[in-house]
């Protein structure tokens, strides 16, 4: 028996589409039911599109004309609502007064509406995508849970099978974050890779665009509709794109993982400290050879993140700071904004100099390795309201626990994916994070995809999920 | 004989316009991060230029920004 409708992936779902089994009218039909019969308690949309409909028998008219797109065309995609888009307002997750974006298409959504994928909705970020939760946004895994940010809804909405991939932003973690604690894909590419034009941005250096998906292959799917230079971006580069589908299926014998104990192995949850090692033990026994690597300057890291971020946001925020708008922010929102003020110009500069020398340091590390492989977090998703939670056997707060492993490859821009690698004993979804070199995708979503088709993680469904669709059929 | 009124740390060098108590909730939530960044400072960077490199021709090369 195949599949359920709403449970395939891009890659099962395309072929479909393509050869005129299956239209889009149906796919994103079964997309907007679920959203109607579970988005009441997950909270991960906060718009829909106007007439995502309309879009797909637009699409099964060209498809039956033989003008199919490619893999993407008629399926239903959720955009974070920091993106903006001409067919819905974009809030960045803010409420506060006076403050509006344009209604247009940012340079990715185009990019998508052009590969014929259809936006369903727009999904909830953290305001001003600051901060590592998402309100009021639920993890479809336990709804007394955080879906992580700040592209939780994004996370949540593809965990819950509402849509096939989601759109996201990272700047410290918040694509990989989300997908960690909800057991989806998240791929981070390297900085310039994906244009961020239009896009709230957060911090302008450190910014990234990429997105979650329920599979290592549908990453690839969306990767080779985003990627590409974009002028319009000054951090966008002018680099060959490859076709990422081909990383796909292909061997790691031989590829060399490193491992860094300091850090990264440190002060985890005992279930993500087990989980992640099984899956090094996995790719090992798949011919990948393990080298261990030091890198004392991780510790300094923290510190120049966080000076980066809030100097940047404020400067951003700068018009809302003196005329009070922050007032009407979320009150950790507008702590971090209202502080970055305290970041003198010379830690700020200290900061990117350090910056440099982390960079330096990875460079370093991969003359001797290909993938850096690492928990995505050191946790699992946290109750909602906690503010400090167990980790390593103390009480640390999530603010510094929760993008501790993430931030460094936003610090240094280079490629990282997170991919789901088991559960606690609380049945919650734990990540594994592998980064690769500037640029170099294909090696990232090669190991990935490697460990996924060895498990069936990414297969299984939250039960507020998979118990919808058994009450719809019954 | 002119006077100069002494400058408030705050207000006129960080240019936090912001009532007393909300100044004093905001210094209690940076002291963690304050604790990291001054483990940054510690560090002698001397030598090292950041990676943010002035570029005059990039203007030339983009175009204009659309939206804020």
């Amino acid at each position: 028996m195949s599949d359920p409708l709403w449970a395939r992936s891009i890659d099962t779902l395309a072929p479909d589409i393509r050869d005129g089994k299956l239209s889009a009218v149906r796919v994103i039909e079964t997309a907007l039911e679920r959203i109607d019969a579970l988005d009441g308690r997950i909270n991960a949309f906060i718009c829909r599109a106007p007439d995502p409909l309309g879009a797909a028998r637009a699409a099964d008219r060209d498809i039956s004309a033989g003008k199919w797109r490619g893999p993407l065309h008629g399926l239903p995609v959720a955009i974070k609502d920091n993106y903006f888009t001409a067919d819905m307002p974009t809030t960045a997750g803010t409420s506060a007064a006076g403050i509006e974006f344009p209604r247009r298409d940012s340079a990715c959504v185009a990019k998508l509406r052009a590969a014929g994928a259809i936006p369903i909705g727009k999904t909830r970020t953290h305001e001003f995508a600051w901060g590592n939760v998402t309100p009021p946004t639920r993890n479809p895994w336990d709804l007394d849970r955080v879906p992580s940010g700040s592209s939780g809804g994004s996370g949540a909405a593809v965990a819950a099978r509402l849509c096939v991939a989601g759109t996201g932003s990272d700047t410290g973690g918040s694509i990989r974050m989300p997908a960690a604690v909800c057991g989806t894909v998240g791929f981070k590419p390297t900085f310039g890779r994906v244009s961020r034009e239009g896009i709230v941005p957060h911090t302008w250096s450190l910014d990234h665009a990429g997105p979650l998906t329920r599979c290592v292959a549908d990453a690839a799917h969306m990767l080779n509709v985003l990627a590409g230079y974009d002028a319009a971006d000054p951090g966008s580069r002018d680099e060959p794109v490859p076709d990422y589908t081909q990383a796909l299926s292909q061997s790691v014998k031989d590829v060399r993982i490193g491992i860094c104990r300091r850090h990264f192995f440190e002060g985890n949850q005992e279930d993500v400290e087990h989980a992640v090692e099984r899956a090094v033990d996995d790719l090992a026994a798949q011919g990948a050879r393990i080298v261990e690597f030091d890198m004392p300057l991780l510790e300094y890291g923290l510190g120049a993140v966080f000076a980066i971020e809030l100097a940047s946001s404020t400067a951003y925020h700068d018009v809302s700071l003196r005329e009070h708008r922050t007032q009407e922010f979320q009150p950790d929102v507008r702590s971090l904004v209202e502080i970055g003020r305290f970041v003198t110009g010379a830690d700020y500069l200290k900061a990117e100099q350090y910056r440099w020398l982390l960079m330096e340091a990875f460079r370093d590390v991969f003359a001797s390795v290909d993938i850096v492989l690492t928990p995505t977090m050191p946790l699992t998703a946290w109750k909602v309201g906690e503010w400090t939670v167990p980790v390593g056997g103390r009480e640390e707060s999530v603010l510094s626990a929760s993008w501790r492993f993430t931030y460094p490859f936003n610090l240094t821009g280079l490629p990282a994916i997170s991919v789901p690698c088991g559960f606690d004993r609380g049945h919650l979804p734990i990540g594994l994070q592998l980064a690769g070199k500037p640029f170099d995708e294909l090696t990232v979503l090669r190991v990935a995809h490697a460990y996924e088709r060895e498990h069936d993680w990414h297969l299984r469904v939250p039960a507020v999920a998979s118990a919808e669709s058994s009450a719809r059929s019954a | 004989m002119t006077t100069t009124r002494a400058l408030d740390p705050y207000a006129d060098i960080l240019g936090v316009d912001l009532p007393a108590s909300r100044v004093k909730e905001n210094v209690e939530a940076f002291a963690r991060i304050a604790a990291e960044i001054r483990k940054l400072r510690s560090l002698d960077l001397t030598a090292v230029h950041p990676p943010i490199v002035f570029d005059a021709t990039l203007v030339y090369r983009r175009p204009k920004a659309q939206d804020p």
